[in-house]
């Protein structure tokens, strides 16, 4: 019982994590006009700095986005160790979680 | 769950003179500059000159154009796409600026304007002013400085006059301000930030702080079309504490970081084209606790978005410094009317004490 309550949990959480990296990339894309790319084929562990080009005033600038859509403070401080999208939607969900 | 700001980001920018500033500063947000020292070499020499302390004066020049080349090749390729070039005068070698500008088309060049740069050299150029022509004397050792800075470049659609303001030479800038008006030339202003372990009588204090803001703000409302600033500008700029203790300064002198921004990128090459991180910042050898310095300014408060897009007034004197940053630093950029006509406080922080 507490076993399945776990994984229905677990994949919950799975699911809004995937809804939250789509709609990171998607604000990726639209904000810093990303070119042939799709939220979907956005690789959710590319790295953003090093792969894509972003720098810390994209990064400011999709962090109002995401203040705006998740109601979640992104630190300046923690900015340099949100280098994937996947990184980006962890924090999130772990600013929510809290 | 954090606490959300007053405003929302996207409230910020429903005003369209507000979203029209922002799309418009927005498009360069993807300046990345570093910073070269050019030569030894200068022509006066200056009381409290930054080139002429700490370690990066004692190197030899490399004045070989196909390092220059290189270097600025390489600097591209690592993602680099302004170059600021400066001590101790670069137009003494002015074959050197070419190189750079044949290679990265944006940047500044630091000078005291006493020698023309070439007008194929097509970057802005900062002409620095220290106050009248018997100050300038005094403190610089050279006469006639404003005439002679006017006969090469009044007119010149690269120049900007920076007039850096020292505890003594307040009451002068409004005199220089109105010859180059006459002149059609236009002016930003720059607060002198002492070297470390300065002993000498340019610091500022807590009154004349007051007295230059005050300067500042009166000159930007008396000659708009010359005076290059804004309200907030004055208020970052003179402000009791300096720039890192209001807004944590991100070069690598004072950042740790090399995940993202200017820790990453940031690099001040010496004219023998070494750099050291540990003393690199736009201004090398300043007093950090003491740095109000324009070239700083620039980067640090632009840097900080994120606190500064929490209130209408607050984001709007935030545009209003990219704005003024922008039109200083970059050949073409047009400023545009300044958004916020008050007295705004550094995020965080009390406004300034009259």
């Amino acid at each position: 019982m507490r076993r399945g309550q776990d994984q229905r949990r677990s994949t919950k959480m799975a699911v809004k994590t995937d809804d939250i990296i789509l709609r990171i990339a998607e604000i990726m894309i639209n904000e810093l006009k990303l070119e042939d790319v799709t939220p979907k084929t956005f690789d959710p562990d590319i790295d953003l700095v090093d792969e894509v080009g972003i720098d810390s005033m994209d990064l400011a600038t999709v962090a109002l986005v995401l203040r705006d859509e998740y109601a979640v403070r992104i630190d300046e401080d923690d900015y340099p160790k949100l280098t994937t999208v996947r990184l980006i939607g962890e924090y999130i969900e772990k600013k929510l979680a809290a | 769950m954090d606490s959300t700001p007053t405003w929302k980001f996207s409230d910020l920018i429903a005003d369209a003179e507000v979203k029209a500033r922002w799309e418009k500063v927005r498009q360069y947000f993807f300046l990345r500059e570093s910073t070269y020292d050019m030569t030894r070499r200068c022509n006066i020499r200056c009381n409290g000159c930054y080139y002429y302390e700490g370690d990066k004066q004692h190197t030899r020049d490399n004045t070989r154009a196909d390092d220059w080349r290189q270097l600025m090749q390489a600097e591209k390729a690592r993602g680099i796409t302004f170059v600021v070039l400066a001590g101790a005068e670069p137009s003494l070698v002015p074959d050197l600026c070419q190189v750079c500008f044949d290679e990265i088309q944006l940047g500044c060049i630091a000078t005291n304007g006493l020698e023309r740069i070439p007008d194929s050299v097509g970057y802005r150029l900062h002409i620095s002013v220290w106050g009248d022509d018997e100050t300038s004397r005094k403190t610089r050792h050279a006469g006639r400085m404003l005439v002679r800075q006017l006969e090469n470049y009044a007119g010149d659609p690269r120049a900007v006059f920076v007039y850096t303001f020292t505890r003594h030479n307040i009451d002068q800038a409004e005199t220089v301000v109105r010859t180059l008006a006459d002149h059609g030339g236009r002016v930003t202003f720059n607060m002198f930030s002492a070297p470390v372990g300065y002993q000498g009588g340019l610091r500022h204090t807590p009154h004349s702080l007051a007295e230059t803001r005050r300067t500042m703000v009166d000159l930007l409302q008396r000659y708009p079309q010359t005076v290059l600033f804004s309200r907030y500008s004055a208020m970052a700029h003179t402000h009791e504490k300096g720039l890192h203790d209001l807004f944590r300064c991100p070069y690598p002198r004072q950042n740790p970081s090399t995940d993202v921004g200017l820790g990453r990128s940031f690099r001040q090459y010496r004219t023998d084209l070494t750099w050291d991180r540990a003393a690199a910042c736009c201004v090398p050898d300043t007093d950090c606790a003491d740095c109000r310095h324009y070239a700083a300014a620039s980067a640090v408060v632009t840097a900080r978005l994120f606190r500064h897009a929490v209130e209408p007034d607050i984001f709007r004197s935030w545009l209003d410094f990219v704005d003024t940053y922008l039109a200083v630093w970059v050949q073409g950029y047009k400023k545009g009317k300044n958004l916020c006509d008050r007295w705004i406080a550094p995020p965080g922080e009390e406004l300034a004490a009259n």
